[in-house]
């Protein structure tokens, strides 16, 4: 782990995250916006497969999946960005593992979603009950989601600091 | 009552005595300011569904004024039109947790023009939303829209892009 933040902290991304005043907000505010498209895209689809708003369809609520895995990678590329700036502070903040950790729930949960449930569900009408497992999806998907926010908005005071 | 003498709320206001003049400065030395200031769980917890909040409001409504300028064309606007309750969920967990923040702090912040700079754009945003919910929820079958309600969507977009930046600048500033 040592060498891997010694690595880091040697890279070019390293000086670029930290070597200048803006980098550092700028990424934040790129994190926050992207994770309002993420958020927001992910409540209307999740909210649907619920049983939410029936009269939507559920293959149209699926058009805003490219919505919402752009914004993820965005996250994700911002929020490498502040851990090639700072990997001590992360790593040794229990509070980021936990959100790695609900990113992880998060992710598996999707793979059931696209595996299992979407080919059940996209046969559906407008109007027609979502099934259980399409339920349980969903609310699991925003509880993880919520969580993942939660304890990233948190790290800076939790653990042993950090930004 | 018994409630708030356990998060220490009653303690706070009880031990707390206003020495800066004005509102501003009452606000700050009140026990809610100075709770949210220094109890070690109440800063992060205001910050934490100040995050919440905006993800709903923001998150919600710039999904919908995408919709309404024609991508996603898929998902019929009537479909939308009770996402505005929820986003309005958001926005009033905003403006409590938002409150809060401010009363810890309230005299730097009322002359940080980010500040105020955010503020005037969060009420513009809301603005925009009661604008557009009435527009979407009265959308025919069609789901055609006048452009003055398009452009109000594309504004709204703006609007919520650099509320948020200006927001996020508010820790620098």
């Amino acid at each position: 782990m040592n060498a891997l933040m010694d690595w880091m902290l040697s890279t070019p991304i390293n000086t670029l995250v930290i070597g200048y005043a803006w980098s550092w907000p700028t990424l934040e505010s790129l994190h926050f916006l992207a994770l309002c498209t993420l958020m927001g895209s992910l409540l209307i689809m999740d909210l649907r497969l619920i049983g939410f708003q029936r009269i939507i369809p559920l293959s149209a609520v699926h058009s805003l999946m490219p919505l919402a895995i752009g914004s993820f990678a965005i996250n994700l590329l911002s929020g490498l960005g502040f851990l090639f700036g700072d990997p001590n502070t992360y790593f040794q903040n229990y509070a980021f593992w936990v959100k790695m950790g609900f990113i992880v729930l998060a992710g598996i949960n999707f793979l059931v979603y696209f595996t299992r449930v979407e080919p059940q569900i996209l046969k559906l009408g407008p109007n027609d009950p979502t099934p259980g497992s399409a339920k349980l999806v969903g609310a699991l998907s925003l509880l993880f989601w919520f969580g993942v926010l939660s304890y990233g908005r948190l790290l800076p005071y939790l653990g042993t600091g950090g930004g | 009552m018994a409630f708030l003498d356990a998060v220490g709320l009653a303690e706070c206001v009880h031990g707390v005595e206003a020495t800066q003049a004005g509102f501003l400065g009452w606000l700050e030395a009140s026990g809610l300011g100075e709770c949210v200031r220094s109890s070690t769980p109440g800063y992060p917890s205001m910050i934490a569904l100040h995050a919440i909040g905006m993800a709903i409001m923001v998150g919600l409504s710039l999904v919908i004024d995408l919709r309404i300028l024609g991508f996603f064309s898929g998902i019929p606007l009537s479909g939308l039109k009770r996402f505005f309750g929820i986003a309005w969920i958001g926005f009033g967990i905003n403006f409590l947790s938002g409150s809060a923040l401010f009363s810890a702090q309230a005299i730097s912040y009322m002359v940080d023009w980010v500040f105020l700079t955010k503020m005037g754009l969060v009420l513009l945003g809301a603005i925009t939303a009661g604008i557009l919910q009435p527009a979407v929820a009265n959308a025919g079958p069609d789901g055609v829209l006048p452009g003055s309600t398009k452009a109000v969507a594309g504004a709204a977009i703006v609007i919520w892009i650099v509320a948020i930046i200006m927001g996020r600048l508010t820790a620098y500033l």
